[in-house]
C-alpha cells in the first residue's frame, strides 16, 4: 500500500467560512445548554446515536463501518464513532468538539446532504481526520490496539518486520492502516495534479493486444476482481494489455529481475535500475504470474540477471498510449525543480545506474510529489549516458 | 541677479555672499563627480580663466589653483579625461584602503562611544545632515544616491548657507561639520592619489574652508 | 588685497560652475512627512539566521534573533555592516584598461584597482558587447558562466538563477558539476551507498539522543558549522547538542571527536579527543577494520545481507593483495594512534549503538573518496544502518540536518534556465570538440590548459578554452585554490564580470563590476529552519537599495531588454508579482496539508508555520527490505568493493577503499622535511565562508592585530619566538601571507589552522597596491587559499584538494603593511 502513502491533496477550506462558522459555534452551544449541564452533555454528545441524528451518517461511513472488522468481529467489541473520532483527554475533546460544530454548518446549508456531494467532500473530510489522526500519533487507535501488547509471535514475518520499526518511531497507525474503517476517498487527481492535468487520466476503453505506458505508480491485482494488491507498477512504465475484464485489465509486463532475494523488483533492462514494477512475495511466487527466460551476469556487479515476462492485472485508468507527454513534464519539471539552488546537470552528465543516487541525494530542498519523483528519476535514467552518448 | 542652485525663486543676495556660495557650489560639483567633457569646457572657457586667475592671486590658493589649471589642460583627450575618472574611481568610489572614501564619519576622531550603535555609512553623520537638510526644506538629489555626510552635499549645503543664513549660522555650521574633519581628509587623499588633480582640489578646498571661516570670524568681531 | 576686494573681483567670473546641478534638491513633500511611517521591526533573514531588524529614520538600526530561534548565532551582530559596509559596490564600474581597449586590455593590470564609474546602461551594453565577441569568436565553449557559489538566501533574487537566466537567453555557455564543500564525497558516496548522503536529511537527533551508546564525531564540528545554513536558519540543532552534553555529562552516551584539533564541539559537549595525524584517517579505519575482523568483532549478516564485496575487500586487509597487513600496529605508525586504542575503538563501536558522524574536512584533500568510503565500510561491519541511533552520517553539522522535516513542500523559485520553448540568441552548442560540463574545481585547469582531456567520474572531459567568465554572488577568489595560479590563468581571460554588493577579490580581478543591493534591500521569499524546513518566511525590504545597486531582478531584466528579452525574461511579471506567484504556488502543493493564508496576510505576519515533523532513521527502509527499498548504487546494495570503479582502472582511486600517500604531508609524510606544518583551512567560525569577512566591526571582534588569525600550537610558536598577537608570515612555495598569531594548546604540534573565508588582500612585498596585482603578492589579511594546492581528488571526483597543504611560518620582521581586503574606517598615517 505503499502508493497510498503519497501525499494527498484536498481543497483548501474557502475563508468565508469565518462568519457561518461562528453560526455553528453558536448552534452548538446552544445545543449544548439544552441538553443540560456542561459534562453531561458531553457524556451524551459521545454516543453513537447522537453522532448519527445529526451527522448525516445513516447512509454513508456508517455503512461503510458496518462491513468493517471494526464494527463486527468474533471478540464482539465495537468501535463506535467517538472511540475514533473523539479525543479521549479532556482539553482536546472540548476542541475537536467545537470543530465538530462545522458539522453542524454542514447539516444546516446541506454540504454533503447526497451521495454525490458526499463522495466530492470525502477526500476533504478524511484528509482532515487523518491529520487530526497524525497529530497526535493516533492516540484514539492505541487505546485498544497498543505497541507493547502486540503479540509479535502470532503474526506474519513481513508484519512484525513492519510493526516494529514503526513502534520504534512510535509512529501514527494512519500512517499505514488508511481505510480501515471508511472507504478510501477516490484519490484521482488528487495525486500529482499538475501532472494528470498535463498528460490526462488515461484514454477510455483500452485495447487488448495494445501497449500503454502508466500516468501513475499504480497498484497491481492478483485478478480482475480482489482487492488484495499484489504490487506496484512504477509510474511510466510500458505494458501490454491482454485481457480487459470491467475496469481491470491483465497485462504484460517484460524486464529483467535481480537474482536476489524473492526476485520481486522488475527492471526496465538487463543490468539497469529503472523500475518497472515490484510485486509483493506472495505474487512473485504465484504460479503463471512470472514466466522466466534467459540469464545473464551483470559485470558491474557481478550480480545474476534474469529476463522475466509478469502477467499480472490492473485498473485501466491512467493508462496512456504515449510516453512524449510524460517525458516532457519530466524535463520541464527537472529544469524548473533542480536548478532552484543549482545548475542542474545534463541529463547524459550521468548514467542510467548512478542517477538514482545523484537524484535521491539531492532531493531534500525539491517540491516534487512522490509520483512525480518516481517520474522524474525514471526521465533522468532513461535520458542517461546509458542511452544518450552525445555527452562529454 | 543670480538664480539659486537650487530653489528655482529668484533670491536678492549680496554679491560677496553670492560669490562665496558658487565657490562652495563648484566645489561641490567637483566632488560630486568626474570631470566631463561638458564640465571640462565650462572650466577651461575664458571666463573660467580669469575666475582662476582671480581665485590664485590669493597666495594661499595659488599654488593649487595652479595645479588645477595646469591639469585642467592635459585633459585634451579622451584617454586624459578617462584617466582622471579613474582617479576619482579609485579615490571616492571604490572603497579600498587605497582610497579616500568622502564621508564625514570616516574622518571624524570620534567615533560612537559604544561600537556597534551605528552603521558606519548611512550613521549619525548622515542622520543630522538630513536634519539639517530638512530644516532647510531640503534633500539629497535622488540621482545622487549617497550617504548624506559625503562632501559634496555638505559643501553644497554651506552654498545654500551662503545665501540663506546668516554668518554666525554658516561659521558654526562650517567648524561643526566641514573643518572639522576636512584636515584628516587631505592626509588621506594626499597619500593614496594617484594623480595630482585631486590632491589639489581637497588642498584647496581646505585652504577655501579655513580662509572663508576665518573671513567670517573676522566678520563677525 | 583685502578679503573683501578679493570676492568682490570673483563676482564677474564666477558664472562658470552654474550649468552644473547641485547635489541638493527642494524636499519633496513626501520625504517630508512621511520618510518615517515605515519604520518599525520587520522580519527577514539569511544564511546566518531568521531574525527581526528594526528601521529608524529610514536606516537599519537594530537587529534581533526570530522569535523561535533560540540559539541565534552572534554574526547576526555583522548584518548591519554588510549593509553599510565602505566596501559596497556602489556603481557600475569597469576597468579602465578594458573601458580603453576592451578583449586586447592588458590583463596583468587586473587587480590593481584602476576602475572607472559608467552608467548602468554602458555597463550592461559592454557586458553583452563582450558576450557578442565571445560567442561570435569562440562559440560556447569560450564562456564559462557556470562557477556558482552561496549566493544569498531568498528564492525570488537568487543571484545565481538570474545571471545564468539572463546569460542562457544570450548563449549557451560551459557549465560545472559538483561544488567545492563536498565535492569527493558526492561524487563517492552514490557508487557506495547510493546517494549524495552530503545533502540527504539524516536520522533524527531525538533518536540519536535516545538510541546511540556511542557517537563518533570524526572530523566534525557541527557545534561551529551549524551557525550557518542554506537558507534562514533557525538553529534548531543546538537543542540537542545541549541534549547531547547533558548526557555525556551523565555518561549516558560517550562522544569520541577523531581529529588532529580539539574542536569548538568537543569544548562545547565535554567528550573525550582522540588525535590523530592528519590525513591519516583512512589508515585508522583500516586499523579498525582489522581488528574487528581479527576478533571477529563485525556483523558478518548484516554484510552478506545488505553489501556487496566485502570478499574482495578483505584480502587488501589482511595484506594479500600488497604484502601489508592493515594491523593496529601498521595504523599506529601512520596515524599516531596507539595500536592499543585502535584495538579499543574496534571493541567500542560493535559494542553497543553506535551512530558514525562523519564532516566533511576529510573529503577535501587529495584522495578525499577514500575516508568517506572506508568509513561506509565501517559502518556496514558495525552492521547498524538503517537502525535509530546507528550506522553513518555525513550531513549532521550542516544546515539542521537531523531535525525532521516538516513534510511541507518549499516554496520554488525565480527560474534558472530558459523556459520550455525559448532560445537563446547564439544557439550554437558547438563546444569545438571539449566539454560542455567541467567539474568544479577544475576551471583554473581549464584556463591554463585548454584541449586537455582529463578522467572525471567514468567518462574524459576535455577542457574547453574559456576566455570570458560571469560570477554573481560568487566569490571563487575566496573558495578556489592557489591563489598565484589563479593570476595566471587570470591573465589569459579577455573578460571577466562580477556582479556582488561589496568588492570582493573577484571583483578586484574583474573587468566589469555591477553592484548587486544586499538581501535586505529588496523583498524576497525563503524557508526557514533549513532541513527541517520549519515554515515560510517573508523577507520584507528594510531600506531601498544604497547608491545605484539594484536587485538581481532588476539588474537582468534590464539586461534582458537589451537583449530584446524582457518579457521572455520575467513572463511579464513584475518583482511584485513574481513573490505572489512563488508564494500561491507553495500554497497550492501545500494544500489539504499545510494551511496557508492569503498572501497579504503572509506577508503581513512574517512567515508560516509549518509544524514540526516526524523522527525519521536514514537507511531504515533499505534495512527493512533492500529488495524493494534498494539503494542508489548499481546492485542496489552497499558495495564494499565497487566494480564499477574498478572497471574504471584508476590508479587514485581503486575498487574498494585504500590507503594511499599524500603528495603533501606533515608529521614525516612526503615534503615535511621541507615544510613541516600542515595548515587547517576549515570553514570558518565567524563567517559563512567568506560572507561576512567585510563586516568591519564583527570583524574586529575576532582579528589579531587587524588580521585573521592563524592558530598555533605553543611548542611550535616558541620554537619560532612568537607570542600570541605577532604578525606571522605563513609560507611555502605556491605562496605567502600575513595573520595574527594565536597561540593555543587546542592545536597540535605540526599543525595550524587558518580558517577559509578570509578576503584576499594582496599586497607588494614593499607593501604597494601595484605589487597586489603580480604573481607572487603577499597577502596582507591572511587568505589561506593563496598556500593550499589546485589539485583533484582523485581521477574520480576531480574535487578540491584544499587540505592537502603544507606550510611553514615565522615571525614577520619587515614593515608590516596596511591590510588591503576591505575599507572601513581610514587609517591615517600621520
Amino acid at each position: 500500500m505503499r502508493w497510498l502513502l503519497n501525499i494527498w491533496r484536498t481543497l483548501t477550506k474557502p475563508a468565508k467560512y469565518l462568519t457561518l462558522g461562528s453560526v455553528s459555534v453558536s448552534a452548538f452551544l446552544m445545543g449544548i445548554i439544552f441538553w443540560g449541564g456542561f459534562n453531561t452533555a458531553l457524556e451524551a454528545t459521545n454516543t453513537e446515536e447522537f453522532c448519527i441524528s445529526c451527522h448525516s451518517m445513516e447512509s454513508k461511513p456508517y455503512q461503510e463501518l458496518q462491513q468493517t472488522v471494526h464494527f463486527s468481529n468474533h471478540s464482539g467489541v465495537r468501535a463506535t464513532c467517538p472511540d475514533c473520532h473523539v479525543p479521549h483527554d479532556y482539553g482536546r475533546k472540548i476542541a475537536r468538539k467545537l470543530e465538530a460544530s462545522h458539522d453542524v454548518y454542514g447539516w444546516l446549508f446541506n454540504t454533503v446532504n447526497t451521495p454525490e456531494k458526499f463522495e466530492a467532500k470525502r477526500l476533504e473530510m478524511a484528509s482532515r481526520e487523518w491529520k487530526r489522526f497524525d497529530r497526535d500519533k493516533s492516540a484514539a487507535c492505541k487505546n485498544c490496539h497498543q505497541y507493547e501488547s502486540m503479540d509479535w509471535d502470532s503474526m506474519s514475518k513481513l508484519a512484525v518486520k513492519q510493526m516494529k520499526r514503526a513502534a520504534e518511531l512510535d509512529q501514527s497507525c494512519v500512517d499505514c492502516h488508511k481505510g480501515i474503517a471508511h472507504k478510501l476517498p477516490e484519490m484521482g487527481t488528487a495525486r500529482a495534479p499538475e501532472l494528470i492535468a498535463e498528460v490526462g487520466r488515461g484514454v477510455s476503453g483500452v485495447q487488448v493486444g495494445q501497449t500503454y505506458f502508466t500516468a501513475l505508480t499504480k497498484p497491481l491485482f492478483f485478478n480482475e476482481k480482489t482487492d488484495v494488491e499484489a504490487g506496484t507498477l512504477n509510474i511510466a512504465t510500458k505494458v501490454k494489455v491482454l485481457e480487459v475484464k470491467g475496469t481491470r485489465a491483465k497485462i504484460g509486463i517484460t524486464g529483467w529481475r535481480k537474482k536476489i532475494g524473492a526476485g520481486r523488483v522488475i527492471y526496465y533492462d538487463f543490468g539497469l535500475n529503472i523500475l518497472s514494477a515490484q510485486l509483493s512475495k506472495d505474487a512473485a511466487l504465484e504460479e503463471g504470474v512470472i514466466k522466466t527466460f534467459e540469464e545473464k551476469e551483470d559485470p558491474m556487479t557481478g550480480l545474476k540477471w534474469q529476463r522475466v515476462e509478469a502477467d499480472i492485472w490492473t485498473d485501466t485508468d491512467y493508462l496512456l498510449t504515449d510516453l512524449q507527454p510524460l517525458w516532457d513534464y519530466a524535463r520541464s519539471t527537472y529544469s524548473t525543480a533542480c536548478s532552484v539552488c543549482h545548475t542542474q546537470p545534463a541529463e547524459a552528465h550521468f548514467d542510467a545506474n548512478t542517477w538514482p543516487g545523484m537524484f535521491q541525494g539531492m532531493i531534500a530542498f525539491v517540491n516534487m510529489d512522490q509520483d512525480t519523483q518516481a517520474l522524474v528519476q525514471k526521465y533522468l535514467q532513461e535520458h542517461s549516458s546509458t542511452f544518450d552518448k552525445s555527452a562529454h | 541677479m543670480i538664480k539659486d542652485a537650487v530653489n528655482t525663486e529668484t533670491v536678492e543676495v549680496n554679491p560677496v555672499d553670492q560669490v562665496r556660495s558658487t565657490i562652495y557650489q563648484l566645489l561641490s560639483s567637483l566632488f560630486a563627480k568626474e570631470i566631463d567633457h561638458k564640465t571640462l569646457h565650462d572650466l577651461t572657457s575664458d571666463q573660467a580663466k580669469q575666475f582662476w586667475a582671480q581665485l590664485g592671486s590669493e597666495a594661499e590658493f595659488k599654488a593649487d589653483v595652479d595645479v588645477l589649471v595646469a591639469e585642467l589642460a592635459k585633459l585634451n583627450t579622451d584617454k586624459a579625461l578617462l584617466e582622471l575618472a579613474a582617479d576619482y574611481c579609485g579615490l571616492f568610489l571604490v572603497g579600498t584602503k587605497y582610497s579616500a572614501s568622502p564621508y564625514a564619519s570616516l574622518y571624524l576622531s570620534d567615533k560612537p562611544a559604544k561600537k556597534g550603535d551605528e552603521p558606519l555609512l548611512f550613521g549619525e553623520q548622515h542622520q543630522q545632515m538630513t536634519q539639517f537638510l530638512k530644516q532647510s526644506q531640503l534633500q539629497v538629489q535622488s540621482e545622487f544616491p549617497e550617504p548624506a555626510d559625503h562632501i559634496a552635499v555638505i559643501l553644497a549645503y554651506v552654498a545654500h548657507l551662503c545665501t540663506h543664513s546668516d554668518e554666525t549660522e554658516q561659521l558654526s555650521f562650517i567648524n561643526a561639520n566641514l573643518a572639522n574633519w576636512l584636515g584628516n581628509f587631505v592626509t588621506k587623499v594626499t597619500e593614496v592619489d594617484t594623480g595630482n588633480f585631486y590632491q589639489a582640489l581637497v588642498r584647496l578646498t581646505h585652504a577655501w574652508v579655513k580662509s572663508d571661516a576665518e573671513w567670517l570670524e573676522s566678520e563677525l568681531n | 588685497m583685502n578679503r573683501r576686494d578679493f570676492l568682490k573681483g570673483l563676482v564677474g567670473t564666477s558664472y562658470v560652475v552654474l550649468s552644473g546641478s547641485s547635489v541638493l534638491a527642494p524636499l519633496n513633500a513626501l520625504a517630508a512627512s512621511g520618510a518615517d511611517a515605515s519604520d518599525g521591526w520587520l522580519t527577514t533573514g539569511s544564511h546566518f539566521g531568521a531574525f527581526k531588524m528594526k528601521r529608524k529614520n529610514g536606516v537599519i538600526s537594530e537587529v534581533k534573533p526570530f522569535d523561535t530561534d533560540m540559539y541565534p548565532t552572534d554574526m547576526i551582530n555583522g548584518i548591519k555592516g554588510l549593509v553599510y559596509n565602505p566596501s559596497r559596490v556602489r556603481y557600475p564600474m569597469v576597468r579602465l584598461d578594458f573601458l580603453l581597449k576592451g578583449h586586447q586590455s592588458d590583463t596583468t593590470q587586473r587587480g590593481d584597482f584602476r576602475f572607472v564609474r559608467v552608467t548602468w546602461d554602458k555597463a550592461l551594453r559592454l557586458f553583452k558587447d563582450s558576450l557578442d565577441e565571445i560567442q561570435t569568436k569562440y562559440g560556447p565553449s569560450g564562456l564559462h558562466a557556470g562557477q556558482t557559489g552561496w549566493r544569498a538566501t531568498g528564492q525570488l533574487h537568487s543571484s545565481t538563477s538570474h545571471m545564468q537566466r539572463a546569460v542562457g537567453m544570450h548563449g549557451n555557455f560551459v557549465k560545472k558539476v559538483g561544488d567545492y564543500s563536498t565535492g569527493a564525497g558526492q561524487t563517492i558516496l552514490p557508487y557506495i551507498l547510493g546517494s549524495t548522503e552530503v545533502y540527504a536529511q539524516g536520522t533524527s537527533w531525538s533518536l540519536i539522543l535516545e538510541h546511540s551508546k556511542t557517537i563518533i564525531l570524526w572530523s566534525n564540528d557541527p557545534y561551529k558549522n551549524l551557525q550557518v545554513g542554506w537558507n534562514a536558519e533557525t538553529h534548531e540543532s543546538y537543542a540537542y547538542l545541549a541534549q547531547l552534553k547533558e548526557k555525556v555529562a551523565k555518561g549516558e552516551i560517550r562522544v569520541i571527536s577523531i581529529d588532529p584539533v580539539v574542536t569548538k564541539t568537543q569544548q562545547y559537549l565535554g567528550c573525550e579527543q582522540l588525535y590523530i595525524n592528519p590525513q591519516t584517517d583512512v589508515a585508522l579505519m583500516l586499523g579498525i577494520a582489522h581488528e574487528m575482523v581479527e576478533k571477529n568483532l563485525h556483523d558478518t549478516k548484516f554484510i552478506e545481507g545488505y553489501s556487496l564485496g566485502f570478499d574482495k575487500f578483505l584480502p587488501y586487509i589482511k595484506g594479500q593483495t600488497d604484502g601489508v597487513e592493515k594491523t593496529p600496529e601498521w595504523a599506529a605508525k601512520i596515524t599516531g594512534v596507539s595500536a592499543e586504542i585502535i584495538r579499543d575503538l574496534a571493541k567500542v563501536m560493535t559494542k553497543d549503538r553506535t551512530q558514525m558522524l562523519m564532516g566533511w574536512c576529510i573529503q577535501r584533500q587529495q584522495h578525499g573518496e577514500q575516508p568517506y568510503w572506508m568509513a561506509a565500510v565501517l559502518a556496514t561491519m558495525i552492521g547498524q544502518i538503517g537502525l535509530p541511533g546507528g550506522g553513518i552520517s555525513y550531513g549532521h553539522h550542516y544546515s539542521s540536518i537531523g531535525v525532521p522535516s516538516s513534510g511541507a513542500a518549499a516554496p520554488g523559485a525565480f527560474p534558472r534556465n530558459l523556459d520550455e520553448g525559448q532560445k537563446p540568441i547564439f544557439d550554437s552548442n558547438d563546444f569545438k570538440g571539449a566539454s560542455n560540463t567541467i567539474p568544479v574545481a577544475r576551471w583554473i585547469d581549464a584556463i591554463l590548459e585548454p584541449g586537455k582531456t582529463i578522467d572525471s567520474n567514468g567518462t574524459k572531459v576535455t577542457y574547453p578554452d574559456i576566455k570570458m567568465m560571469v560570477f554573481s554572488g560568487n566569490n571563487p577568489w575566496n573558495h578556489h585554490q592557489d591563489r598565484n595560479r589563479m593570476k595566471k590563468a587570470f591573465h589569459k581571460l579577455e573578460c571577466i564580470v562580477s556582479i556582488d554588493m561589496n568588492w570582493t577579490a573577484t571583483c578586484r580581478f574583474s573587468d566589469i563590476v555591477l553592484p548587486a543591493c544586499t538581501t535586505f534591500e529588496r523583498n524576497d521569499i525563503d524557508i526557514y529552519g533549513a532541513y527541517a524546513n520549519r515554515g515560510l518566511l517573508a523577507m520584507q525590504k528594510m531600506v531601498e537599495p544604497l547608491y545605484e545597486s539594484l536587485s538581481d531582478f532588476e539588474i537582468f531584466t534590464r539586461f534582458a531588454a537589451l537583449l530584446g528579452k524582457e518579457k521572455e525574461y520575467t513572463r511579464g511579471m513584475t518583482e511584485r508579482d513574481w513573490l505572489v506567484k512563488l508564494y500561491n504556488d507553495c500554497k497550492a502543493a501545500n494544500a489539504g496539508q499545510f494551511e496557508m493564508p492569503e498572501f497579504d496576510e503572509f506577508w503581513k505576519a512574517g512567515y508560516v508555520y509549518f509544524g514540526e515533523g516526524k523522527p525519521w532513521v536514514r537507511h531504515a527502509a533499505f534495512r527493512d527490505d533492500p529488495e524493494i527499498n534498494p539503494l542508489g548504487t548499481p546492485s542496489g546494495l552497499i558495495e564494499i568493493y565497487s566494480r564499477k570503479i574498478a572497471h574504471y582502472e584508476y590508479d587514485d582511486c581503486p575498487g574498494h577503499p585504500t590507503w594511499m600517500e599524500k603528495a603533501e604531508r606533515s608529521h614525516g609524510g612526503p615534503g615535511s622535511d621541507k615544510h613541516p606544518i600542515w595548515m587547517q583551512s576549515c570553514h570558518p567560525d565567524k563567517r559563512l565562508h567568506s560572507q561576512m569577512c567585510e563586516s568591519e566591526e564583527f570583524r574586529e571582534t575576532y582579528t589579531v592585530n587587524g588580521r585573521e588569525p592563524v592558530y598555533l600550537n605553543p611548542e611550535d610558536a616558541k620554537k619560532r619566538g612568537i607570542k600570541s598577537g605577532d604578525v606571522v608570515r605563513v609560507f611555502n612555495d605556491r605562496g605567502q601571507l600575513l595573520a595574527g598569531a594565536v597561540v593555543s594548546d587546542k592545536f597540535p604540534q605540526g599543525v595550524i589552522r587558518i580558517q577559509e573565508g578570509a578576503w584576499y588582500g594582496p599586497v607588494g612585498e614593499d607593501g604597494s597596491k601595484e605589487g597586489g596585482a603580480k604573481i607572487g603578492a603577499i597577502c596582507s589579511y591572511g587568505d589561506p587559499n593563496t598556500l593550499t594546492m589546485d589539485i583533484g581528488t582523485s581521477k574520480l571526483a576531480q574535487a578540491c584538494s584544499a587540505y592537502t597543504c603544507l606550510v611553514d611560518y615565522e615571525k614577520y620582521q619587515g614593515k608590516v603593511p596596511a591590510v588591503s581586503s576591505f575599507s572601513g574606517p581610514v587609517e591615517i598615517a600621520l
